[in-house]
């Protein structure tokens, strides 16, 4: 018993080491938000009272708003997509008797090792030129072997001064559609056959059955999808040319490379805002994260 | 890949109802991956600068400056950095992440404290992360030097001493990932079944043997994901946070990994060459071939460890 | 949990839809007033205001014609985004270039000489601002943001290491002892604290009247070969070693990183400092109540004859394919926007240069440089500049890798590295980025 009491203890001290660890750096950057520029070089850790004034030159005067308006926008559309298009293909794929099934799904899964950053440059290329100025002048380079696939691409989507450029690439998910495939496996036989004798159609069976069953393959993957693409950086450091359309990670960096001297506090409050939507997230989706993820690993 | 042996849920027909289903992702994927992915192949053969426009085929020209010539000793260091980088990523990330979940797994109290103060950080960014480390180790203004200089009056130079610098990378990437880390053996630790650890303490195992006995294989499947998941966030998510926190500096000690920044990866490197400077898009695009070929050597040690009887479960 | 779901995913859709009408705020569409695109890299509260406020004036005296005036982040950026913006075909009239981009943006092809715009009068810009920008004997864009290096000292740390107040160290070795001397005497943070930048290094070689490419720094032809190694490159990298090996210096770690060694001298942890002339009013006002400033020209290399800094800074160049009018109203709008009156208020906000000879004037009878003993220091290290090729300043279409491979270079010998191998080294690396860069053409 005493040999357990002790092992608690050490479970305690380890746990309390890594709890402060992790969080320190976290809450370090909430107190500093809230000290004045004379407090926040200071090696003081006293909450100070300038956190509005340090939000409000953040948000408003380096225009953090619309930098996160725009991440907000990106990561909702891009994750509404990400889960329509795997959720759709996904059930194509299982439920679907058709020739040539397994030559897709290896055509989807091996982008898994396609990551956006190793073909950024083809990709940059293709977002940022021009589009073709007719139908017809298009026309002759896509179908156009050579030209399409051995010159550098000709036209592309003009797309660098708009938030498309951060989406439309995004939509397709390869790890979306393997979930939904592990997930769609495992629901019951029966209840598809049922739904068969009732004669259900495709859209019904969608519907009627499995988006009620699939809560909370839905909610992990919204969860994953909305923290990468919210966190994504790389790409938009790019693409993103105008401010009107530059998102939070990016953004936020402005305010420590421009012209004066760093103000670390207006800094540190507006790293804690840009952590502020995938925490809400997380909160809101833990639990169908934990449960669809235990869902997947019951098989 | 088992991933359809269970083909009897094939239940409906119609191949264009099917192939409507998966046009949209797959349009996606020719335009926006296989696309650009081909593109950024042909583009390692030519002369290509973003400023200029210009297009000029030379063949292996790009790849030999990679291996031969002045060119090289930087390639061939930030290649090396990056296996480096990210084998300390995944290793101390994956093994302090596993050690953590179970400790925060066991049944004490405030357990569930504990859990939720060491995930909360899966929302954080790379770029948030190197944020805040940037101010905290500022060699002169940043709190950890302060508290340094105050205690044992050393001010460690942070971000130009080559093995610091590479060190506080590391060590904030881990702590970045750490919360995701946890999430997932978490997640695999609640439906481990209770029954062979129980077996194990009846046994009177150590607490070692039983997590290598019994613990560490039922939590394998999670560590092949989380540890193919590690390299690649170890190679490009890492980007972020070099970009803020060290811009990929500084020089490695000299003679031995002097060619280029130390913390410079290889995605850091495409970036530099084919987007700073004077852009040389071809030359960072045969750079970029190269990252993907590693990647797919990962991929392929992943997938193919999955086909002998580890099964994929994430 | 299905509730929570649907209410998140209704919540989401209309901040999507709500959010997702502003998108298109960039669009040029169809409007009676012809809009003027002008592209900077001032991310700053008071200088991008300054411009705003400038396009607002030209504005109302204008009718027919809308300035839009954008920051579009750090030099390298801008450049990038106006280029990448020709592509799109919707390229800005006006982009604010920096000087080593000048060779870059001129080959682009996106550009086109000022001077082809109607003619307009050049005679009053300051002789060494204009030589930076003259390409092929043509004014190739208008002179705006002009600075360039001096030395900022904490007189109060100068004053408790035992010099007069007002000692300047006017070489290399006269900083190396005025440190050593404060280091012994025990005066708090007895360092030199520049931010380790290639912008430096030009500044030295031109102080020395050395040229850092070949072929006339790049003027009589397209330059071929850098002189990194050259006796005069060594004697800065020398400099640095020794101020390395004897701790004297100190920076935040990263390259290029202004405000990181900024911040060190603002908070005393530095004696003496150099940066832009640029950053006068920011420093002054960041050290008010901390310590006593002073600014004076940058120290050089001992034994070499004061041959001047290159210009630093920005110039405005048009791009090609507007419409002729659209044209005349850009140009006409720098052209306002650097006269007499505007460089006077720029110069006082600021620190940068008035470009013009007529806003030195204004400020001279306004006893503007009585006033602030601090600015005309600046000035002067300007005015005596000798007009060669060497202070005109290097063209090359690598500079801005040239300047991250010095970087690196007197990074490594910072850390130790021997000085002949490490510039050695740079040398052939340089030229090898210039050796592919030229192949293009």
């Amino acid at each position: 018993m005493n040999k357990k009491k002790k092992g608690a203890l050490w479970v305690h001290i380890v746990l309390c080491t890594a709890v402060i660890l992790v969080c320190f750096p976290i809450v370090f950057a909430l107190i500093k938000s809230t000290q004045n520029t004379a407090q926040v070089l200071s090696p003081s850790l006293k909450i100070g009272s300038s956190f509005f004034h340090n939000f409000k030159r953040a948000f408003f005067d380096y225009k953090l708003w619309i930098y996160m308006k725009n991440s907000l926008v990106i990561s909702v559309y891009v994750t509404l997509g990400k889960i329509i298009l795997s959720f759709l293909a996904a059930f194509a794929l299982v439920y679907f008797k058709f020739k040539g099934k397994k030559i897709i799904f290896i055509f989807i899964i091996v982008t898994l090792m396609m990551p956006t950053e190793v073909l950024i440059l083809g990709l940059f290329n293709l977002i940022a030129n021009k589009p073709a100025a007719s139908l017809l002048q298009w026309a002759s380079w896509v179908f156009n072997p050579v030209k399409l696939l051995f010159h550098p691409i000709a036209y592309g989507f003009g797309w660098s001064n708009t938030n498309l450029a951060i989406i439309v690439p995004f939509l397709a998910s390869a790890t979306g559609v393997f979930l939904f495939i592990q997930h769609f496996n495992s629901v019951p036989r029966s209840l598809v056959d049922s739904s068969r004798i009732d004669g259900t159609g495709p859209i019904g069976f969608i519907f009627h059955i499995l988006i009620p069953m699939s809560w909370n393959t839905i909610g992990a993957l919204a969860l994953i999808q909305f923290v990468y693409v919210w966190n994504q950086y790389l790409w938009p450091r790019v693409i993103v040319r105008y401010d009107a359309n530059q998102v939070v990670q990016v953004g936020m960096n402005k305010i420590i490379a421009i012209g004066d001297s760093v103000a670390w506090g207006e800094v540190m409050s507006g790293a804690i805002i840009a952590m502020i939507p995938p925490l809400i997230i997380f909160a809101l989706l833990y639990n169908a994260f934990m449960k669809g993820y235990a869902l997947s690993s019951d098989k | 890949m088992n991933i359809f042996d269970q083909g009897e849920n094939a239940v409906f027909r119609g191949t264009w109802k099917a192939v409507l289903f998966l046009l949209p992702t797959i349009l996606i994927l020719i335009v926006f991956l296989y696309f650009p992915a081909w593109h950024s192949l042909v583009m390692s053969f030519f002369r290509n600068n973003l400023f200029l426009g210009t297009h000029t085929f030379i063949g292996l020209g790009n790849y030999r400056n990679l291996f031969t010539g002045p060119l090289a000793p930087a390639f061939l260091q930030s290649l090396t950095q990056t296996l480096l980088i990210s084998l300390l990523i995944v290793f101390i990330g994956i093994s302090a992440s596993i050690f953590l979940a179970i400790q925060a797994n066991k049944k004490i109290k405030g357990g569930t404290v504990y859990r939720m103060l060491l995930i909360w950080p899966f929302a954080l960014s790379p770029a948030v992360a190197g944020t805040i480390f940037l101010f905290i180790f500022n060699p002169e203004v940043g709190i950890m030097n302060t508290l340094l200089d105050f205690l044992f009056s050393v001010k460690p130079r942070w971000l130009d001493s080559p093995l610091l610098a590479l060190t506080l990378v590391v060590f904030a990437a881990v702590w970045k990932y750490l919360g995701y880390n946890i999430v997932f053996y978490l997640a695999a630790l609640q439906n481990i079944p209770t029954e062979p650890l129980e077996a194990a303490d009846i046994d009177g195992a150590g607490a070692w043997r039983k997590f290598f006995n019994v613990l560490y294989p039922l939590l394998s499947p999670t560590t092949f994901f989380l540890v193919f998941t590690n390299i690649s966030y170890a190679f490009f998510e890492t980007f972020g946070l070099i970009d803020i926190l060290t811009t990929g500096g500084p020089v490695g000690p000299p003679t031995v990994l002097d060619k280029t920044g130390i913390t410079t990866t290889l995605m850091y490197k495409v970036f530099q060459d084919g987007f700073g400077g004077s852009s040389n898009m071809g030359f960072a695009a045969a750079e970029s071939v190269i990252l993907t070929i590693m990647v797919g050597v990962v991929a392929y040690f992943q997938f193919s460890s999955m086909g002998k009887g580890i099964h994929y479960q994430g | 949990m299905k509730r929570v779901l649907s209410l998140f995913a209704l919540a989401v859709l209309s901040v999507g839809m709500v959010c997702a009408g502003g998108n298109q705020e960039t669009s040029q569409t169809e409007k009676p007033v012809k809009e003027i695109y002008f592209w900077h890299a001032f991310g700053d509260a008071a200088r991008s205001q300054w411009i705003e406020d400038r396009a607002g004036e030209f504005n109302t005296s204008h009718p027919g014609y809308k300035v839009v005036v954008e920051a579009k982040g750090s030099y390298r950026d801008t450049l990038q985004a106006a280029i990448l913006a020709d592509k799109q075909g919707s390229a800005p009239h006006l982009v604010q270039v920096f000087e080593v981009g000048s060779q870059l943006a001129y080959d682009s092809g996106i550009f086109m000489p000022v001077g082809e715009i109607g003619s307009f009068d050049t005679s009053d810009y300051i002789k060494p601002v204009l030589n930076y920008y003259t390409i092929n004997d043509k004014v190739n864009s208008i002179p705006f943001n002009s600075s360039s290096p001096v030395l900022y000292i904490n007189k109060d740390k100068i004053v408790e290491a035992g010099y007069p107040v007002d000692y300047v160290p006017a070489t290399f070795s006269d900083v190396i002892k005025l440190l050593e001397t404060a280091k012994a005497k025990g005066v708090e943070g007895a360092k030199f604290s520049m931010c380790l930048h290639g912008w430096y290094f030009e500044q030295w070689m031109s102080e020395q009247n050395a040229m850092l490419v070949n072929n006339g720094n790049g003027r009589d032809a397209r330059a071929t070969e850098t002189n990194l190694n050259s006796p005069a490159g060594m004697k800065i990298g020398n400099f640095m070693a020794e101020l390395a090996k004897k701790d004297l210096y100190t920076y935040s770690g990263k390259f290029e990183d202004w405000n990181g060694s900024d911040a060190i001298f603002e908070e005393g942890k530095a004696m003496i400092h150099i940066t832009s002339t640029a950053d006068l009013g920011n420093i002054s006002k960041a050290v008010e109540g901390k310590f006593k400033l002073g600014v004076g020209f940058i120290p050089i290399p001992d034994g070499a004859t004061r041959n001047g800094t290159v210009i630093g800074g920005a110039s405005v160049w048009v791009t090609k394919n507007h419409p002729e009018d659209e044209l005349t109203a850009a140009r006409d709008f720098v052209l306002f926007m650097t006269n007499t009156e505007n460089m006077v208020s720029w110069h006082k906000l600021t620190g940068y240069y008035p470009v013009r000879n007529s806003s030195v004037e204004a400020l001279k009878q306004e006893g503007w440089f009585d006033s602030d003993a601090n600015q005309i220091v600046a000035f002067n290290q300007l005015l005596q500049t000798k007009s060669n090729k060497a202070s005109a300043g290097a063209l090359a279409g690598t500079l801005t890798d040239n300047r991250t491979i010095i970087e690196t270079a007197l990074q490594k010998i910072l850390q130790g590295a021997d000085v002949k191998s490490a510039l050695a080294e740079a040398k052939i690396l340089s030229d090898t980025k210039l050796k592919e860069y030229n192949a293009n053409f």
